[in-house]
Formats: structure tokens, sequence, C-alpha cells
């Protein structure tokens, strides 16, 4: 482009290079790629989460049937695998995933931060533009409740309700813990505000995800897109914020 | 009309730049933001003082030279319009308009609300050509393709190069500019046995001066020339598709 200064001041066109900047984070890890591996990594919490719902939803169909369904999980594949063996598995896939979506998000934001320079957008407005502006915050408060979550109903340790009772091969106290740590009311008001952000990481992750696969989106597939990555949101905070409160109303004890 | 302008000012890239305000008395509704800054400036030069400078050239949104920040919007406020093409008459009397550059880390201000957009022509200067030996003009329907992939390709190729997708962008990426050059050359038949290839140097280059995407949407927001946010997605495509096709260039 050439640029033609309206006022002839200074013959102002190619001068001042830009800025060289600094590499942050390794070059072979271009933007493109740290973006796939947020998208695929980001799918596969997203299924998770939704069949991590699904699974929570059978508290309604009481306790022998929800403990039955811990145990199963933990059995899965059994004569082929150990005890909780899948489970281990599925755990380890899981905190890879965790690892890539948690550094190239922050790989992510730390360049943008670099590259968009010195003045801060301003003005932003919209949901899509605060879903997507607040991604960062809210990745990093889900973090802080997955450690919680799992200390509280999986570990058993540190912010586990008091009387929590560890399972083994032939039990499993999934139900008794569940109630039991719902029955504090800061750690369910805790539950609901994840669920909340939850659902707002979610709605904008899921749509970024289609986008980032290189999807082409026509209008009318945007839209849809977007109403579905919404629709898929709410389902999980809205089954997942039932429990807490069935708790709290005495629906399920 | 009566309208307090903050205008940015900024001697060279070394020094630091500051906002400016100037109360303008006796602006008309029908003036273009352009021509509301030739107003200030005249009466600046008649004053002694140094007017501001900022680019400017067909004044009819064509040229895609023209680029300021208008209260945090790039081109001002009407949505996909270029500066030369917001006029005053969006505004309310009395209203005040903060003019500054665009804004990215990639554009240093040169002076005033001009900037330095030749991270832009590295991106074109990595990909933005097709390699074939141009000769005369050939016959029209020589290479025949479909309607609806000419109008795509043409609906891409409609960028004008101003920048504001970038400068409206809170990543300070370029993935609607790029992504809009990627589709357009892919779409015919003289620029796609090279798509591979040029996938692979302008995203390379893409990386070198600009953020990644978020898919804020910020920028089709603005966009004058009506680019659709789907371009965007074609930076990742293309990529993929040039790394699943290993070293071949199609």
């Amino acid at each position: 482009m050439s640029a033609t200064s309206s006022v002839a001041a200074t013959s102002a066109t190619s001068t001042g290079a830009a800025k060289q900047h600094k590499q942050i984070g390794p070059k072979w890890l271009s933007n493109v790629l740290a973006k796939y591996i947020m998208a695929v990594t980001g799918v596969v919490f997203g299924i998770f989460v939704l069949v991590h719902m699904y699974g929570n939803l059978k508290v309604y169909t009481g306790a022998e049937h929800f403990n039955d369904y811990a145990l199963f999980l933990r059995s899965l594949l059994m004569p082929l695998l150990p005890f909780e063996g899948f489970l281990w598995l599925f755990r380890l896939a899981l905190l890879v995933c965790l690892i890539g979506h948690v550094y190239c998000g922050w790989l992510i934001s730390a360049r943008a931060r670099a590259r968009r320079g010195g003045h801060k957008r301003r003005g932003l407005k919209g949901f899509q533009s605060f879903t997507t502006r607040t991604m960062p915050v809210t990745g990093l408060v889900l973090l802080f409740f997955i450690i919680f979550h799992i200390l509280d109903l999986t570990a058993g340790v540190g912010v586990a309700p008091e009387g929590f009772q560890h399972g083994n091969e032939a039990a499993s106290y999934a139900y008794q813990n569940l109630i039991a740590s719902f029955s504090r009311p800061l750690v369910s008001l805790f539950y609901l505000l994840a669920m909340v952000i939850l659902f707002l990481h979610l709605a904008h992750g899921l749509y970024a995800a289609v986008s980032d696969f290189g999807v082409t989106m026509s209008q009318k597939v945007r839209s849809w897109v977007i109403l579905l990555s919404g629709l898929f949101a709410l389902i999980v905070m809205l089954g997942n914020i039932s429990i807490p409160i069935a708790v709290f109303t005495g629906i399920i004890s | 009309m009566r309208l307090t302008i903050e205008v940015w000012r900024q001697d060279s890239p070394e020094v630091e730049g500051h906002l400016e305000t100037h109360l303008v008395e006796g602006a008309q509704e029908e003036m273009s933001l352009l021509e509301l800054i030739d107003y200030l400036n005249d009466q600046l030069v008649s004053a002694g003082r140094e007017p501001i400078a900022y680019d400017s050239d067909c004044r009819e949104g064509i040229c895609g030279t023209c680029g300021i920040t208008v209260n945090d919007q790039a081109h001002g406020p009407v949505a996909n319009t270029p500066a030369c093409r917001q006029h005053l008459r969006s505004f309310k009397d009395g209203a005040v308009l903060r003019l500054e550059p665009f804004r990215n880390g990639a554009f240093p201000v040169i002076r005033d609300l001009v900037v330095d957009r030749s991270a832009m022509d590295r991106i074109l200067q990595a990909g933005g050509y097709v390699s074939v030996d141009a000769g005369t003009a050939a016959d029209a329907d020589s290479v025949q393709i479909s309607h609806g992939r000419a109008e795509k390709a043409l609906d891409f190729a409609a960028c004008i190069g101003c920048g504001a997708c970038i400068s409206a962008c809170p990543n300070g990426a370029a993935n609607l500019f790029a992504g809009s050059l990627l589709n357009h050359l892919a779409t015919l038949p003289q620029g796609a046995p090279e798509r591979a290839r040029r996938a692979r140097a302008v995203i390379a280059e893409l990386d070198e001066s600009f953020g990644p995407c978020s898919v804020y949407g910020e920028c089709a927001q603005v966009c004058p020339a009506g680019i659709p946010l789907s371009a965007i997605a074609a930076v990742n495509r293309e990529r993929a598709r040039a790394m699943i096709r290993g070293g071949k260039d199609d």
C-alpha cells in the first residue's frame, strides 16, 4: 500500500520498519498448530463434560444405581485391564489434553497481547465478544475448579467433606460423598458459579473450534453453530447445577 | 455542528504520542471524517500550527488508503464503511470524536494518524501473486470456471488492504486479510497450482507480525469490502491442507 499523506509535512511512506517481536513459546508451535491443539483438546473436554453430566444425572435414580454406575466406570474393560485400569488410562489422556489446552491457551493469549501492541481494544460489545475476551479468565477458574473437584469428590482429601468414604473393588460411596459435599452451601455455590463459567467457556469454545478446524461457515451455518454451541453448553450447565439445587431443596438426600 | 475532536498527535515513530483536544465549530453534517480533519487542518494552519497528518487517496471507498480509529472503532461508527465514506451525520451535535491511528503492534505510527502498514505488504509478497507469465490478456473464457466459483473468488478478491480488520482485532490478528487472500487465489485455476506453497509462505509471514485468531468476529464488522467472516477459517484450513499434502505443491 502506498500511503499518501494528505499533508506534506513528512514523506511518510516506507520508513519505520515494524518492531521485531520476541518469540513467545517454541517457534515450531505456530499459531495455527496451537489453535488446532486447543480445538481438538477442547472438543474432547466438551464431549467429556457432556458424558460426565449424563452420568451425574443418574443421581436421580437413587443411591444404589448411582454407586453401581461409579463402580462400573472403575471396572470398565475389567478382565482385559486391572481394576481402575481403564479409568487411569482415561485420566492420563485427559491430563495430556489439559496440559496441551492450558499451555496453548496461555500461548495464544500471550501472543495476542504482544501482537496487538500497547493499545488494548476498548468498547467491545455483545455476548460473543464478552465470552471471547473472558476465555483466559474463565479457563483459569475452570482449572481451579477441576483441581478442587478432584480433591473434593475423587481423591477425598483436603476440601473433601467430613466423612468422605473411599470406594473399593466391591463398593462405591459416590452418592453419599456427593450429598455430603453439596450439603455445604459454600461448596454448592462455588459449583454453581463454576458451571456458569463452564457455560461461557464452552459456548464460545465449541463455536471457535469449528472455525479453527477450517470449516467455512456461511452466515446461516454460523448462526446454527453459535446456537448449537450455546445449547450444548446450556444443557451441560443446567444438568449439572440441578444436582446441588436438588440436594439443597431435599429432592435427593 | 459543534464537535470536540480529540486527535492523536505523534511526531515520529520514536516518540510518545498524546491526545490533543480541539473544539470545531461550523462542521457540516455532510462532511466526511476526512473532510472534518481537512476543516480542522485549515484552522490549524491559519493559526500557524502543524496540520494533522493522515492517509487518504480516492475518498470514494475503493483504494484502502485511509484508515483511522474513531471512538475505538476502526474507520468509524458505521459498519463496513471506510473512513472516507463515514459522515458527521452519524454523530450528534456536541459529540466528542476521539481520532486515533489504526492500532496494532505491527503498525508503527509514522506521524499523527499515519501508520506503517508494510507488515501487510510482506504478507502479499509472501503469497499474494500467481507465478504465471501473464503475457497479453488471454481470451476471456479460455479457462472455464463456474459462475459460483468466479463469484466466490471475486468476493474474497474484494479486499482493499486497508488494515481495518487487523486494527479492530483485539488479538492483533490478520486472519481476515490473509484468509481472503488465500481463499481468493485458491479458488481460481491460475492460483490453485501454488495453493500449498502459498499457504505455507503466507501463514509463516502471518506468524511473524500478527497475533492468533480467537474468532471475536470484530474484523468482518469493520471491513469496508464486506469480506465475510468465513475468510478467517481459510488460514487454518489451508495450512492443514498444506501439511497433509507434505512437500507436494499441488
